[in-house]
């Protein structure tokens, strides 16, 4: 184990999963390295070199990175943070005299719904109705700006819904099943694109060392084609739910609403700039203005009636997401990175239900271990 | 020993987020009703220190328990990293001054009763900071759970966790081995196990494991025993958002504590499935901040002999010795999303008993 790696966002979901299996699967000397003190929690089960340094502080960067020949760039955020993470990353990576940087991007840079045909050759655009898809595409160029000038080698990764332990499109789903608000659109017959997080680690690793792919973008996913119904089904018969009872909702059309807009505005760098200069409580007070108010109880002497659970609505995003029809090809990735994906979808729901239990998701099992 | 003197001198040992966020509010407002005094900062790193003297600008700022003049103070707290913990309470209690010193009171048991043996031959008195017992909602259910309201305790579930770890920890050294000793059983476990003895007496470690692969557990699960044979588990997290319940099931009813919450409870009662949520008229400490005052001004009253302490050393010591019990019984929890070499490999980082396949 004598390759040293960083790993930026080590405190994350996929960050985690990359400190144990590069940890006591003995692949790589990771270092991680978290955005604060309080990112460490996870991480400190481990005994590692552990560094604390915010992306966007390329001087603390340039001291965590030094001495390691690679960096992965696993960190999460909202378009803002995405935007300004990549060029102190790349700075300090060059400055630490880095070989390579595998930069974690997203499948979404083709939208949550792309055209069939797509794949890493296809045209990206930043006109795209979810400001992450654009803030991420923005990213890439960026950092493949900094490549064309700069000596660190630049893969990038476009995963495609990273599933397994501590994923959100899974916790998000169960929680939401809890708490009778889940919902399909179009009976989860859309194609989710997943990839179980321990297949994009992998093709992490390979990325890592793989010649012949500087400046490369790579679309990975499972290899089976799996539907959102296939995804949640597992989850809600571990706990207990029959997922065909779930109600369908409605699509959202593809443009954004005040809300959106406004929050996309907010996370450019103008609508920053502008917003420092309205004093928070007005900045509060805009918010709570665009959120919808419920309406008030008309009368105290009506018949209680059983608890009224409304329809959900779906996001944009979702409702994006479950019209996709294409399977995004990984083609590109087997034949370069030598990449296969190394758990079966089945296997990866299994261990993913497992940790939901870890998690104290109460999954039929458990319920029946504690009687 | 008795202080007469208006004010309390008091200094601060360990100048890190505690000492921040709690005790700085409360020693000021403390001061401003003339009750203590803050006479000294102590912390190795002076930005710590530094940060806190702009509320007590009079109080010196120090960096080594050495610099600390004898008989300048009356009362120590200690709010320093636990591995420091019983050193620094034992050289001050042998120097003459009460001290209070933060949860856990020492991470070994046998440092614990080194305290103890320090308070009982000093001049001073040794408060352990476990400021969930002075929650009115704690209190109450002691007196629920003392009155066998519940009738017979049949069992009992403990969980607390949160996805995101936060609180803001000031130094590295709070998720290191070597300062911390633990993760979050030191920390939020410390609290638990304290209430568990405190609410429904002596109880026995039957299983523990946690997390822990070379470092400190960010997750851990406990299965315990009471004397009256009731069994139960408690679950900590810094990594999953758990229930956050404190749970006793007994023949004729239940009881149910959201975790941090400080005046108010759930009960029920076991032919019923209605839910009193007990709540409290006009209590002094009707908030956290109101319970961490009541903390200090019961040790600033057992000071001055007009209180008996409400924590003292005595009772803090029995949550160490379930915490050591813990470690000594450790294994890997299941974690069923690591494939067997990585499992194997945690388990040997784990250092604890070895698990069988079926414990995956």
């Amino acid at each position: 184990m004598t390759h040293r790696v960083a790993l930026l966002g080590a405190g994350g979901f996929i960050g985690s999963r990359i400190v144990e299996i590069f940890h006591l699967g003995g692949l790589a000397d990771v270092r991680p390295v978290a955005r604060s003190i309080r990112a460490l929690a996870r991480l400190s089960r481990f005994d590692l070199d552990w560094r604390v340094a915010d992306a966007r502080d390329e001087e603390a960067l340039c001291t965590a990175l030094a001495g390691c020949e690679t960096v992965i760039h696993a960190i999460s955020g909202d378009p803002a943070t995405i935007r300004d993470s990549v060029t102190p990353v790349y700075r300090a990576a060059r400055e630490a005299g880095v070989r390579r940087l595998v930069y974690l991007s997203s499948a979404s840079v083709h939208g949550q719904a792309p055209l069939p045909g797509t794949d890493e050759e296809s045209p990206l655009s930043r006109r795209q109705p979810i400001e992450y898809n654009n803030a991420k595409v923005w990213a890439e160029r960026r950092l493949l700006s900094l490549r064309a000038h700069g000596p660190v080698e630049l893969v990038i990764l476009r995963p495609g819904i990273v599933t397994g332990p501590r994923s959100i499109w899974q916790t998000r789903f169960a929680a939401e099943l809890l708490a009778g608000t889940a919902y399909w659109l179009d009976d989860g017959r859309g194609i989710c694109n997943s990839l179980y997080v321990d297949n994009l680690v992998h093709a992490i690793h390979l990325a890592l060392t793989a010649p012949g792919i500087d400046g490369k973008a790579f679309l990975l996913g499972d290899a089976e084609t799996v539907t959102w119904a296939d995804l949640y089904r597992p989850i809600a018969q571990a706990l207990g739910f029959d997922s065909i009872q779930l109600p369908n909702v409605d699509h959202v059309p593809p443009r954004r609403n005040v809300r959106e807009l406004a929050s996309a505005f907010e996370s450019s760098r103008p609508g920053r700039a502008i917003a420092s200069l309205i004093p928070k409580r007005v900045r509060r007070g805009i918010r709570a203005a665009m959120t919808p108010v419920p309406p008030a109880d008309a009368t105290p002497w009506a018949i209680p009636a059983a608890p009224a659970s409304p329809l959900p609505s779906a996001t944009l995003e979702m409702s994006l997401l479950y019209r996709c029809a294409w399977k995004l090809p990984d083609a590109r990735a087997r034949q370069l990175l030598g990449y296969r994906s190394v758990v079966s979808f089945a296997e990866g729901s299994r261990r993913t239900i497992g940790w939901l239990e870890f998690a104290g998701f109460p999954t039929i099992q458990e319920k029946n271990r504690s009687r | 020993m008795r202080v007469q003197d208006a004010r309390i001198k008091v200094a601060l040992i360990g100048c890190g987020a505690v000492a921040r966020l709690y005790y700085m509010p409360a020693l000021r407002v403390l001061e401003a009703a003339g009750l203590v005094e803050v006479v000294a900062l102590l912390d190795p790193e002076a930005s710590h220190a530094a940060l806190l003297r702009e509320a007590f600008p009079q109080a010196r700022t120090l960096r080594q328990l050495s610099e600390l003049p004898r008989g300048a103070f009356d009362l120590a707290i200690v709010a320093s990293p636990h591995s420091l913990h019983a050193m620094q309470t034992i050289y001050l209690l042998e120097a003459g001054a009460s001290v209070l010193c933060e949860k856990p009171m020492a991470t070994l048991a046998e440092d614990a009763r080194a305290m103890m043996r320090a308070a009982a031959v000093g001049r001073g008195l040794l408060a352990i900071g476990l400021v969930r017992r002075f929650f009115p909602a704690t209190r109450m259910i002691r007196h629920v759970l003392e009155a066998r309201a519940l009738g017979e305790i049949t069992s009992f579930e403990f969980s607390e966790g949160s996805a995101t770890f936060d609180w803001p920890a000031a130094s590295r050294d709070y998720f290191s081995k070597r300062e911390a000793q633990g993760g979050v059983l030191m920390d939020i476990g410390a609290h638990a196990l304290d209430l568990l003895q405190w609410w429904l007496g002596k109880s026995e470690i039957v299983d523990y494991a946690d997390d822990a692969m070379g470092g400190i557990e960010a997750n851990c699960l406990i299965r315990c025993r009471l004397d009256c044979g009731a069994t139960g588990a408690l679950r900590f997290s810094r990594d999953c958002a758990l229930a956050n319940r404190y749970t006793v099931h007994g023949t004729r009813g239940w009881l149910s504590w959201q975790a941090g919450q400080v005046d108010r409870f759930d009960l029920g009662f076991a032919d019923s499935s209605q839910v009193i949520q007990a709540g409290f008229r006009k209590q002094a400490a009707s908030n956290f901040e109101q319970s961490f005052l009541s903390q200090l001004r019961n040790v600033i009253a057992a000071l001055r002999g007009t209180e008996e302490l409400l924590v003292p050393a005595a009772e803090g010591i029995a949550g160490v010795e379930l915490i050591e019990n813990c470690y000594r019984q450790r294994s890997l929890m299941a974690l069923p999303w690591l494939d067997d070499r990585e499992f194997a490999r945690g388990r040997e980082l784990n250092g604890g008993k070895s698990a069988g396949a079926a414990d995956r």
